[in-house]
Protein backbone atom coordinates (compact mmCIF):
# COMPACT_ATOMS: atom_id res chain seq x y z
CA UNK A 1 0.00 0.00 0.00
CA UNK A 2 2.88 2.56 0.53
CA UNK A 3 3.28 2.20 -3.07
CA UNK A 4 0.66 4.61 -3.56
CA UNK A 5 1.41 7.64 -5.23
CA UNK A 6 -0.81 9.87 -2.26
CA UNK A 7 1.04 8.34 0.35
CA UNK A 8 4.62 8.35 -1.25
CA UNK A 9 3.62 12.35 -2.29
CA UNK A 10 2.57 12.24 1.76
CA UNK A 11 5.90 11.29 3.49
CA UNK A 12 8.11 12.48 0.48
CA UNK A 13 6.33 16.01 1.74
CA UNK A 14 6.85 15.62 5.38
CA UNK A 15 9.93 14.60 5.29
CA UNK A 16 11.63 17.77 3.06
CA UNK A 17 9.45 19.69 5.52
CA UNK A 18 10.88 18.05 8.82
CA UNK A 19 14.15 18.43 7.44
CA UNK A 20 14.32 21.75 6.55
CA UNK A 21 12.49 23.07 9.73
CA UNK A 22 14.45 21.32 11.53
CA UNK A 23 17.57 22.93 9.88
CA UNK A 24 15.42 26.38 9.96
CA UNK A 25 14.52 25.56 13.89
CA UNK A 26 18.28 25.87 14.34
CA UNK A 27 18.55 28.91 12.93
CA UNK A 28 15.97 30.33 14.93
CA UNK A 29 17.93 29.55 17.77
CA UNK A 30 20.54 31.39 17.08
CA UNK A 31 18.77 34.18 16.27
CA UNK A 32 16.68 33.88 19.68
CA UNK A 33 20.04 34.15 21.34
CA UNK A 34 22.59 36.30 19.13
CA UNK A 35 20.42 38.70 17.37
CA UNK A 36 21.68 42.01 17.99
CA UNK A 37 20.76 44.71 15.11
CA UNK A 38 22.89 47.38 16.98
CA UNK A 39 25.89 45.54 16.20
CA UNK A 40 27.98 45.26 13.20
CA UNK A 41 29.67 42.03 14.24
CA UNK A 42 30.27 39.60 11.37
CA UNK A 43 28.13 37.18 13.23
CA UNK A 44 25.08 39.28 13.37
CA UNK A 45 25.80 40.03 9.47
CA UNK A 46 26.06 36.63 8.80
CA UNK A 47 22.50 36.07 10.63
CA UNK A 48 21.08 38.81 9.17
CA UNK A 49 21.86 37.16 5.47
CA UNK A 50 20.84 33.79 6.15
CA UNK A 51 17.80 34.21 7.69
CA UNK A 52 16.63 35.88 4.30
CA UNK A 53 17.40 32.56 2.72
CA UNK A 54 16.13 30.29 5.77
CA UNK A 55 12.59 32.55 5.91
CA UNK A 56 11.90 31.97 2.40
CA UNK A 57 12.49 28.07 2.82
CA UNK A 58 10.75 27.70 5.85
CA UNK A 59 7.88 29.70 4.06
CA UNK A 60 7.96 27.07 1.51
CA UNK A 61 7.89 24.41 3.59
CA UNK A 62 4.89 25.98 5.29
CA UNK A 63 3.03 26.25 2.18
CA UNK A 64 3.67 22.34 1.70
CA UNK A 65 2.39 22.03 5.12
CA UNK A 66 -0.86 23.57 4.43
CA UNK A 67 -1.47 21.90 1.38
CA UNK A 68 -0.31 18.45 2.69
CA UNK A 69 -3.31 18.38 4.99
CA UNK A 70 -5.67 18.48 1.47
CA UNK A 71 -3.61 15.81 0.58
CA UNK A 72 -3.85 13.72 3.39
CA UNK A 73 -7.74 13.76 3.50
CA UNK A 74 -7.86 13.33 -0.51
CA UNK A 75 -5.52 10.46 0.11
CA UNK A 76 -7.46 8.72 2.92
CA UNK A 77 -10.25 9.40 1.12
CA UNK A 78 -9.15 7.32 -2.18
CA UNK A 79 -7.85 4.47 0.20
CA UNK A 80 -11.60 3.78 1.48
CA UNK A 81 -11.52 1.18 -0.62
CA UNK A 82 -9.42 -0.79 0.47
CA UNK A 83 -10.74 -1.50 3.60
CA UNK A 84 -13.37 -3.83 4.57
CA UNK A 85 -16.14 -1.77 6.00
CA UNK A 86 -14.62 1.70 5.08
CA UNK A 87 -17.01 4.24 2.90
CA UNK A 88 -14.76 6.84 3.11
CA UNK A 89 -11.55 8.67 4.45
CA UNK A 90 -13.46 8.33 8.01
CA UNK A 91 -12.92 4.15 7.84
CA UNK A 92 -9.67 4.39 6.55
CA UNK A 93 -8.46 6.65 9.46
CA UNK A 94 -10.14 4.42 11.80
CA UNK A 95 -7.56 1.89 10.26
CA UNK A 96 -4.94 1.91 13.24
CA UNK A 97 -4.69 4.14 15.97
CA UNK A 98 -2.64 6.77 14.44
CA UNK A 99 -5.20 8.03 11.57
CA UNK A 100 -7.17 10.95 13.81
CA UNK A 101 -4.30 11.84 15.59
CA UNK A 102 -2.17 12.28 12.49
CA UNK A 103 -5.46 14.18 11.02
CA UNK A 104 -5.18 16.40 14.63
CA UNK A 105 -2.10 17.52 14.43
CA UNK A 106 -2.17 18.16 10.54
CA UNK A 107 -4.69 21.13 11.41
CA UNK A 108 -2.96 22.42 14.36
CA UNK A 109 0.21 22.58 12.22
CA UNK A 110 -2.25 24.02 9.25
CA UNK A 111 -3.41 27.16 11.47
CA UNK A 112 0.25 27.59 13.23
CA UNK A 113 1.56 27.57 9.79
CA UNK A 114 -0.84 29.96 8.64
CA UNK A 115 -0.29 32.37 11.12
CA UNK A 116 3.88 31.99 11.14
CA UNK A 117 3.01 32.88 6.95
CA UNK A 118 1.23 35.94 7.93
CA UNK A 119 3.54 37.08 10.28
CA UNK A 120 6.67 36.41 7.78
CA UNK A 121 4.99 38.60 5.38
CA UNK A 122 4.24 41.16 7.70
CA UNK A 123 8.13 40.69 8.65
CA UNK A 124 9.24 41.40 5.13
CA UNK A 125 7.49 44.57 5.03
CA UNK A 126 9.45 46.43 7.40
CA UNK A 127 12.98 47.19 6.74
CA UNK A 128 14.61 46.22 10.00
CA UNK A 129 13.50 43.05 10.55
CA UNK A 130 10.56 44.21 13.07
CA UNK A 131 9.20 41.06 14.06
CA UNK A 132 12.02 38.42 13.82
CA UNK A 133 12.10 37.19 16.84
CA UNK A 134 8.51 36.42 17.62
CA UNK A 135 8.33 34.68 13.99
CA UNK A 136 11.01 32.44 14.91
CA UNK A 137 10.05 31.83 18.49
CA UNK A 138 7.06 30.83 16.95
CA UNK A 139 8.64 28.18 14.47
CA UNK A 140 10.40 26.85 17.46
CA UNK A 141 7.07 25.81 18.40
CA UNK A 142 6.11 24.56 15.54
CA UNK A 143 8.79 22.22 15.04
CA UNK A 144 8.20 19.57 17.27
CA UNK A 145 4.69 19.62 16.16
CA UNK A 146 5.87 19.34 12.37
CA UNK A 147 7.98 16.21 13.70
CA UNK A 148 5.43 14.87 16.06
CA UNK A 149 2.77 15.09 13.04
CA UNK A 150 5.72 13.53 10.31
CA UNK A 151 5.92 10.80 13.25
CA UNK A 152 2.15 10.14 13.33
CA UNK A 153 2.16 10.15 9.65
CA UNK A 154 5.13 7.19 9.10
CA UNK A 155 3.38 5.39 12.07
CA UNK A 156 -0.60 5.38 10.24
CA UNK A 157 0.48 5.09 6.76
CA UNK A 158 3.35 2.30 7.24
CA UNK A 159 0.47 0.51 9.50
CA UNK A 160 -2.05 0.37 6.75
CA UNK A 161 -2.80 -2.79 5.97
CA UNK A 162 -5.73 -4.01 4.07
CA UNK A 163 -6.99 -6.90 5.63
CA UNK A 164 -8.52 -5.17 8.40
CA UNK A 165 -11.72 -4.16 9.08
CA UNK A 166 -12.90 -1.15 9.95
CA UNK A 167 -15.96 0.70 10.90
CA UNK A 168 -17.78 3.16 8.10
CA UNK A 169 -18.60 6.57 8.92
CA UNK A 170 -22.15 5.95 9.62
CA UNK A 171 -21.28 4.12 12.71
CA UNK A 172 -18.24 6.36 13.50
CA UNK A 173 -20.24 9.88 13.56
CA UNK A 174 -23.79 7.73 14.42
CA UNK A 175 -26.05 9.30 17.48
CA UNK A 176 -26.44 6.83 20.56
CA UNK A 177 -22.52 6.20 20.54
CA UNK A 178 -19.81 7.26 23.14
CA UNK A 179 -17.03 9.66 21.68
CA UNK A 180 -16.68 12.92 19.90
CA UNK A 181 -17.74 12.10 16.73
CA UNK A 182 -20.58 10.59 18.03
CA UNK A 183 -21.52 13.70 20.16
CA UNK A 184 -20.72 16.02 17.54
CA UNK A 185 -23.46 13.92 15.60
CA UNK A 186 -26.16 13.89 18.58
CA UNK A 187 -25.86 17.69 18.84
CA UNK A 188 -29.72 19.04 18.31
CA UNK A 189 -30.03 21.30 15.44
CA UNK A 190 -32.31 23.54 16.87
CA UNK A 191 -29.67 24.39 19.19
CA UNK A 192 -26.77 24.38 16.77
CA UNK A 193 -28.83 26.49 14.61
CA UNK A 194 -28.92 29.79 16.37
CA UNK A 195 -25.48 28.62 17.93
CA UNK A 196 -24.32 29.26 14.18
CA UNK A 197 -25.75 32.32 13.56
CA UNK A 198 -25.25 33.54 16.55
CA UNK A 199 -21.56 32.78 16.17
CA UNK A 200 -21.43 34.05 12.42
CA UNK A 201 -23.22 37.47 13.15
CA UNK A 202 -20.76 38.16 16.34
CA UNK A 203 -17.74 37.47 13.97
CA UNK A 204 -19.28 39.89 11.61
CA UNK A 205 -19.77 43.09 14.24
CA UNK A 206 -16.14 41.92 15.22
CA UNK A 207 -15.27 42.05 12.06
CA UNK A 208 -17.12 45.79 11.46
CA UNK A 209 -15.95 47.21 14.92
CA UNK A 210 -12.55 45.81 13.96
CA UNK A 211 -12.51 47.71 10.24
CA UNK A 212 -14.00 50.76 11.84
CA UNK A 213 -12.25 51.83 14.85
CA UNK A 214 -9.05 49.37 14.35
CA UNK A 215 -9.74 47.80 18.05
CA UNK A 216 -10.51 44.76 19.20
CA UNK A 217 -8.25 42.74 17.19
CA UNK A 218 -7.73 39.90 20.25
CA UNK A 219 -11.94 39.59 20.40
CA UNK A 220 -11.97 39.15 16.61
CA UNK A 221 -9.16 36.28 16.44
CA UNK A 222 -11.03 34.87 19.47
CA UNK A 223 -14.43 34.85 17.31
CA UNK A 224 -12.45 33.59 14.70
CA UNK A 225 -11.34 30.78 16.15
CA UNK A 226 -14.78 30.10 17.67
CA UNK A 227 -16.51 30.16 14.38
CA UNK A 228 -13.95 27.51 13.21
CA UNK A 229 -15.15 25.44 16.24
CA UNK A 230 -19.19 26.15 16.13
CA UNK A 231 -19.18 25.53 12.27
CA UNK A 232 -17.31 22.36 12.51
CA UNK A 233 -19.88 20.79 15.13
CA UNK A 234 -22.55 22.91 12.98
CA UNK A 235 -21.88 20.93 9.41
CA UNK A 236 -21.81 17.31 11.50
CA UNK A 237 -24.69 18.02 13.56
CA UNK A 238 -26.93 20.09 10.95
CA UNK A 239 -25.56 20.98 7.93
CA UNK A 240 -24.26 17.37 6.62
CA UNK A 241 -28.00 16.10 6.81
CA UNK A 242 -29.32 18.64 3.98
CA UNK A 243 -25.96 17.91 2.21
CA UNK A 244 -26.72 14.26 1.76
CA UNK A 245 -30.59 14.59 2.24
CA UNK A 246 -30.23 12.03 4.45
CA UNK A 247 -32.02 12.82 8.27
CA UNK A 248 -29.55 10.49 10.05
CA UNK A 249 -25.80 10.63 8.04
CA UNK A 250 -23.06 13.18 10.12
CA UNK A 251 -19.87 11.98 8.26
CA UNK A 252 -17.93 15.30 7.72
CA UNK A 253 -15.56 13.04 5.49
CA UNK A 254 -18.25 12.26 2.50
CA UNK A 255 -18.45 15.98 1.73
CA UNK A 256 -14.75 14.94 0.16
CA UNK A 257 -16.23 12.89 -2.34
CA UNK A 258 -17.35 13.19 -5.98
CA UNK A 259 -20.82 12.33 -5.21
CA UNK A 260 -21.31 15.17 -3.29
CA UNK A 261 -19.29 17.52 -5.80
CA UNK A 262 -16.27 17.66 -3.78
CA UNK A 263 -17.89 19.87 -1.81
CA UNK A 264 -16.20 19.30 1.57
CA UNK A 265 -12.69 21.09 -0.26
CA UNK A 266 -14.13 24.26 -0.42
CA UNK A 267 -15.91 24.11 2.63
CA UNK A 268 -12.71 23.23 4.89
CA UNK A 269 -10.50 25.57 2.90
CA UNK A 270 -12.95 28.79 3.85
CA UNK A 271 -12.90 27.27 7.29
CA UNK A 272 -9.27 26.88 7.74
CA UNK A 273 -8.84 29.95 5.78
CA UNK A 274 -10.88 31.69 7.58
CA UNK A 275 -9.25 31.05 10.81
CA UNK A 276 -5.53 31.68 9.58
CA UNK A 277 -6.37 35.40 8.72
CA UNK A 278 -8.85 35.40 12.23
CA UNK A 279 -5.90 34.46 14.10
CA UNK A 280 -3.35 36.77 12.13
CA UNK A 281 -5.47 39.31 13.10
CA UNK A 282 -4.89 39.20 16.72
CA UNK A 283 -1.03 37.92 16.20
CA UNK A 284 0.04 40.61 14.85
CA UNK A 285 -1.56 43.52 17.22
CA UNK A 286 1.41 43.41 19.68
CA UNK A 287 3.85 44.80 17.02
CA UNK A 288 1.10 47.62 16.09
CA UNK A 289 3.49 49.83 17.59
CA UNK A 290 6.61 48.58 15.56
CA UNK A 291 8.08 51.91 14.00
CA UNK A 292 8.51 50.23 10.72
CA UNK A 293 5.29 48.69 10.35
CA UNK A 294 3.52 51.79 11.03
CA UNK A 295 1.79 51.29 7.57
CA UNK A 296 2.31 47.96 6.55
CA UNK A 297 0.54 46.44 9.88
CA UNK A 298 -3.16 48.26 10.25
CA UNK A 299 -3.13 47.47 6.61
CA UNK A 300 -2.40 43.80 6.80
CA UNK A 301 -4.86 43.28 9.77
CA UNK A 302 -7.57 44.94 7.79
CA UNK A 303 -6.76 42.75 4.28
CA UNK A 304 -6.60 39.64 7.11
CA UNK A 305 -10.21 40.69 8.55
CA UNK A 306 -11.44 40.89 5.23
CA UNK A 307 -10.83 37.95 3.85
CA UNK A 308 -11.63 35.89 7.27
CA UNK A 309 -15.06 37.72 6.60
CA UNK A 310 -15.46 36.44 3.25
CA UNK A 311 -14.34 33.29 4.16
CA UNK A 312 -16.70 32.82 6.99
CA UNK A 313 -19.27 34.36 4.48
CA UNK A 314 -18.01 31.70 1.53
CA UNK A 315 -18.69 28.98 3.85
CA UNK A 316 -22.20 30.05 5.36
CA UNK A 317 -23.01 31.09 1.70
CA UNK A 318 -22.59 27.58 0.52
CA UNK A 319 -24.16 25.42 3.27
CA UNK A 320 -27.20 28.27 3.13
CA UNK A 321 -27.31 27.62 -0.74
CA UNK A 322 -27.55 23.92 -0.33
CA UNK A 323 -29.97 23.91 3.00
CA UNK A 324 -32.29 26.08 0.46
CA UNK A 325 -31.91 23.87 -2.54
CA UNK A 326 -32.11 20.57 -0.08
CA UNK A 327 -35.46 18.30 -0.33
CA UNK A 328 -34.76 17.54 2.88
CA UNK A 329 -36.78 19.89 5.72
CA UNK A 330 -36.26 19.38 9.17
CA UNK B 1 25.92 62.37 4.99
CA UNK B 2 27.76 58.87 4.60
CA UNK B 3 28.91 57.38 7.44
CA UNK B 4 30.85 54.20 7.67
CA UNK B 5 31.84 52.46 10.66
CA UNK B 6 34.47 49.47 11.24
CA UNK B 7 33.70 47.99 7.79
CA UNK B 8 35.19 45.41 6.69
CA UNK B 9 35.08 43.36 3.23
CA UNK B 10 36.94 39.36 3.20
CA UNK B 11 36.34 37.25 -0.03
CA UNK B 12 35.91 33.81 0.11
CA UNK B 13 35.75 34.40 4.53
CA UNK B 14 35.17 31.37 5.88
CA UNK B 15 37.39 29.27 2.71
CA UNK B 16 41.07 28.30 2.67
CA UNK B 17 42.22 31.22 0.96
CA UNK B 18 40.67 34.38 2.51
CA UNK B 19 41.73 38.00 0.86
CA UNK B 20 40.43 40.94 3.17
CA UNK B 21 39.99 43.45 0.78
CA UNK B 22 38.54 46.81 3.00
CA UNK B 23 39.61 46.07 6.79
CA UNK B 24 38.37 48.40 9.05
CA UNK B 25 37.19 51.32 7.77
CA UNK B 26 35.49 54.34 9.31
CA UNK B 27 34.87 57.41 7.65
CA UNK B 28 32.17 59.96 6.76
CA UNK B 29 31.18 61.07 3.51
CA UNK B 30 29.80 64.57 3.49
CA UNK B 31 26.12 65.73 1.88
CA UNK B 32 27.30 68.14 -1.27
CA UNK B 33 30.99 67.75 -1.84
CA UNK B 34 33.37 65.61 -3.41
CA UNK B 35 35.53 62.81 -2.44
CA UNK B 36 37.74 60.91 -4.13
CA UNK B 37 39.00 57.83 -2.69
CA UNK B 38 42.69 57.58 -3.79
CA UNK B 39 45.01 54.63 -4.10
CA UNK B 40 46.75 51.90 -6.01
CA UNK B 41 45.37 49.32 -7.69
CA UNK B 42 44.31 46.41 -5.17
CA UNK B 43 43.66 49.19 -1.79
CA UNK B 44 39.99 48.04 -1.71
CA UNK B 45 38.69 51.32 -3.36
CA UNK B 46 36.30 49.78 -5.57
CA UNK B 47 35.17 47.60 -3.10
CA UNK B 48 34.52 50.23 -0.67
CA UNK B 49 32.28 51.62 -3.75
CA UNK B 50 30.06 48.71 -4.23
CA UNK B 51 29.65 48.23 -0.49
CA UNK B 52 28.59 52.07 0.05
CA UNK B 53 26.91 51.87 -3.28
CA UNK B 54 24.59 48.79 -1.95
CA UNK B 55 26.19 46.05 -4.74
CA UNK B 56 27.65 44.23 -1.90
CA UNK B 57 27.32 43.43 1.47
CA UNK B 58 30.27 44.22 4.18
CA UNK B 59 31.75 41.00 6.01
CA UNK B 60 31.11 43.30 9.31
CA UNK B 61 30.62 47.12 10.16
CA UNK B 62 27.80 49.06 9.69
CA UNK B 63 27.03 52.04 6.69
CA UNK B 64 24.20 54.65 7.49
CA UNK B 65 22.82 56.96 4.93
CA UNK B 66 22.07 60.47 6.68
CA UNK B 67 19.44 63.13 5.11
CA UNK B 68 17.59 60.56 2.70
CA UNK B 69 14.96 62.41 0.58
CA UNK B 70 11.55 62.25 1.43
CA UNK B 71 9.78 59.42 0.27
CA UNK B 72 12.57 57.35 0.06
CA UNK B 73 11.29 54.21 1.99
CA UNK B 74 7.61 55.30 3.50
CA UNK B 75 8.87 53.82 6.71
CA UNK B 76 11.13 56.59 7.05
CA UNK B 77 10.77 60.09 8.64
CA UNK B 78 12.65 62.64 6.68
CA UNK B 79 16.13 63.17 7.21
CA UNK B 80 16.24 59.68 9.59
CA UNK B 81 19.08 57.97 9.06
CA UNK B 82 19.06 55.14 7.57
CA UNK B 83 21.41 51.45 7.98
CA UNK B 84 21.93 49.84 5.12
CA UNK B 85 24.07 46.95 5.20
CA UNK B 86 21.12 44.93 6.92
CA UNK B 87 18.38 45.85 4.09
CA UNK B 88 16.33 43.41 2.87
CA UNK B 89 17.16 43.02 -0.63
CA UNK B 90 14.27 44.23 -1.55
CA UNK B 91 14.46 47.51 -0.01
CA UNK B 92 18.21 47.64 -1.12
CA UNK B 93 17.16 47.78 -4.78
CA UNK B 94 15.05 50.83 -3.76
CA UNK B 95 18.03 52.37 -2.41
CA UNK B 96 20.02 51.78 -5.71
CA UNK B 97 17.75 53.19 -7.98
CA UNK B 98 16.69 56.48 -5.56
CA UNK B 99 19.75 57.56 -4.12
CA UNK B 100 22.77 56.53 -5.81
CA UNK B 101 23.46 56.77 -9.71
CA UNK B 102 26.48 54.33 -10.68
CA UNK B 103 29.14 55.30 -13.42
CA UNK B 104 31.40 52.49 -13.96
CA UNK B 105 35.07 52.16 -15.12
CA UNK B 106 34.15 50.45 -18.36
CA UNK B 107 30.66 52.45 -18.89
CA UNK B 108 28.95 49.01 -19.11
CA UNK B 109 26.59 50.99 -21.80
CA UNK B 110 24.58 48.41 -23.68
CA UNK B 111 25.45 47.63 -26.96
CA UNK B 112 23.26 46.91 -29.93
CA UNK B 113 20.63 49.66 -28.26
CA UNK B 114 20.75 53.63 -28.45
CA UNK B 115 22.10 56.41 -26.95
CA UNK B 116 18.63 57.46 -25.64
CA UNK B 117 17.42 53.43 -24.95
CA UNK B 118 20.80 53.15 -22.69
CA UNK B 119 19.86 56.30 -20.79
CA UNK B 120 16.14 55.80 -20.14
CA UNK B 121 16.96 51.92 -19.14
CA UNK B 122 17.21 52.46 -15.15
CA UNK B 123 13.79 54.00 -14.79
CA UNK B 124 11.97 51.24 -16.57
CA UNK B 125 11.47 48.78 -12.97
CA UNK B 126 9.88 52.74 -11.59
CA UNK B 127 6.99 52.76 -13.94
CA UNK B 128 6.95 56.44 -14.55
CA UNK B 129 5.77 57.73 -17.26
CA UNK B 130 7.57 57.03 -20.66
CA UNK B 131 7.33 60.75 -22.39
CA UNK B 132 8.68 62.53 -19.36
CA UNK B 133 11.54 60.20 -18.89
CA UNK B 134 12.69 60.52 -22.15
CA UNK B 135 12.27 64.72 -22.09
CA UNK B 136 14.33 64.06 -19.28
CA UNK B 137 17.04 62.07 -20.75
CA UNK B 138 16.81 64.11 -23.95
CA UNK B 139 17.47 67.66 -21.93
CA UNK B 140 20.38 66.07 -19.93
CA UNK B 141 21.88 64.40 -22.87
CA UNK B 142 21.75 67.63 -25.02
CA UNK B 143 23.46 69.51 -21.80
CA UNK B 144 26.31 67.22 -22.17
CA UNK B 145 26.51 67.91 -25.76
CA UNK B 146 25.60 64.56 -27.22
CA UNK B 147 21.94 65.85 -28.75
CA UNK B 148 23.15 64.86 -32.50
CA UNK B 149 23.92 61.15 -30.76
CA UNK B 150 20.46 60.48 -28.90
CA UNK B 151 18.93 58.14 -31.63
CA UNK B 152 22.72 56.57 -32.30
CA UNK B 153 24.05 53.37 -31.20
CA UNK B 154 26.32 53.28 -28.42
CA UNK B 155 28.90 51.44 -29.86
CA UNK B 156 29.59 54.53 -32.69
CA UNK B 157 30.65 56.25 -29.88
CA UNK B 158 34.29 57.64 -28.66
CA UNK B 159 35.42 57.07 -25.28
CA UNK B 160 34.64 60.60 -23.91
CA UNK B 161 31.14 60.38 -26.02
CA UNK B 162 30.60 57.26 -24.21
CA UNK B 163 31.22 58.11 -20.78
CA UNK B 164 28.98 61.70 -21.28
CA UNK B 165 25.64 59.39 -22.06
CA UNK B 166 27.21 56.89 -18.68
CA UNK B 167 26.69 59.98 -17.00
CA UNK B 168 23.52 60.96 -18.08
CA UNK B 169 22.52 57.46 -17.57
CA UNK B 170 23.42 57.52 -13.69
CA UNK B 171 21.69 60.89 -13.31
CA UNK B 172 18.54 59.54 -15.00
CA UNK B 173 16.69 58.95 -11.17
CA UNK B 174 18.17 61.95 -10.61
CA UNK B 175 20.16 60.50 -7.10
CA UNK B 176 21.62 62.18 -4.54
CA UNK B 177 25.35 60.45 -4.66
CA UNK B 178 27.53 59.90 -7.74
CA UNK B 179 29.38 57.28 -7.64
CA UNK B 180 32.61 56.70 -10.10
CA UNK B 181 34.57 54.14 -10.23
CA UNK B 182 38.21 55.22 -11.83
CA UNK B 183 36.07 57.66 -14.29
CA UNK B 184 39.28 58.69 -15.81
CA UNK B 185 40.96 55.57 -16.95
CA UNK B 186 39.52 55.36 -20.39
CA UNK B 187 39.66 59.27 -21.11
CA UNK B 188 43.15 61.66 -22.20
CA UNK B 189 43.85 64.27 -19.80
CA UNK B 190 41.55 66.75 -22.00
CA UNK B 191 38.28 64.57 -21.46
CA UNK B 192 39.33 64.01 -17.87
CA UNK B 193 39.44 67.46 -17.03
CA UNK B 194 36.28 67.88 -18.66
CA UNK B 195 34.78 64.97 -16.84
CA UNK B 196 36.11 66.99 -13.43
CA UNK B 197 34.26 69.99 -15.02
CA UNK B 198 30.53 68.46 -15.00
CA UNK B 199 31.75 66.57 -11.68
CA UNK B 200 32.23 70.74 -10.31
CA UNK B 201 28.62 71.47 -12.09
CA UNK B 202 27.29 68.65 -10.21
CA UNK B 203 28.54 69.42 -6.90
CA UNK B 204 27.04 72.92 -7.05
CA UNK B 205 23.65 71.55 -8.01
CA UNK B 206 24.05 69.34 -4.25
CA UNK B 207 24.91 66.42 -5.92
CA UNK B 208 27.16 64.43 -3.29
CA UNK B 209 30.16 63.16 -5.25
CA UNK B 210 32.06 59.79 -4.72
CA UNK B 211 34.81 59.00 -6.95
CA UNK B 212 38.05 56.59 -6.99
CA UNK B 213 40.74 57.27 -8.52
CA UNK B 214 44.53 56.45 -8.83
CA UNK B 215 44.21 60.09 -11.93
CA UNK B 216 46.16 62.88 -10.32
CA UNK B 217 43.87 65.08 -12.53
CA UNK B 218 40.93 63.83 -10.24
CA UNK B 219 42.52 63.68 -6.62
CA UNK B 220 44.83 67.04 -7.53
CA UNK B 221 42.24 68.40 -8.41
CA UNK B 222 40.63 71.91 -6.51
CA UNK B 223 36.92 70.61 -6.95
CA UNK B 224 37.93 67.93 -4.65
CA UNK B 225 36.79 68.65 -0.89
CA UNK B 226 38.36 65.92 0.16
CA UNK B 227 41.18 63.46 -0.40
CA UNK B 228 40.80 59.55 1.20
CA UNK B 229 44.17 57.62 0.58
CA UNK B 230 44.10 53.66 1.14
CA UNK B 231 46.10 50.90 0.42
CA UNK B 232 45.88 47.23 1.59
CA UNK B 233 42.31 47.99 2.33
CA UNK B 234 42.83 50.64 5.10
CA UNK B 235 42.34 54.24 5.16
CA UNK B 236 45.72 55.63 5.05
CA UNK B 237 45.04 59.15 5.34
CA UNK B 238 42.55 61.73 5.12
CA UNK B 239 39.94 60.14 7.04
Amino acid sequence: MIQHPGILALLLASGLVSLLLTAAGWQGFRILLRWDQHSGSEAQLELERRTYLVSTLVAAGLVIQILSLFLFCFTADGLHSQFVGAMCAAGSLAVNPFGYPTLMAKIATCLLAGVWLVLHRVDTQGHDYPLIRPKYALLLILVPLVLLEAWLQVRYLTGLKADVMTSCCGSLFGQGRQGLASELAGLPSRIMQPVFWASFTALIAAGILLLRTKRGAAVFSAFSLAFLLVAVASLVSLFCLYIYELPTHHCPFCLLQREHGFVGYPLYGALLGGAISGLGVGALEPFRHQKSLAEALPWMQARLAWTALSLAGLFTLIVGIWMFLSPLKL
Amino acid sequence: MIQLDQVVKTYQAGLATPFTAVDGVSLSVPDARLTVLKGPSGSGKTTLLTLIGCMARPTSGRIHLHGLPAGTLSQLAEGEALEITSLPERFLTTIRRRTFGFIFQQFNLIRGISVLENVTLPTYPTGEDHRSVEARAVARLESLGLARHIHASVDRLSGGEAQRVAIARALINDPAVIIADEPTAHLDSRLSEDFMRLMGEFRAAGKTLLITSHDPIVYDSPLADRVIEMRDGRVVAGP
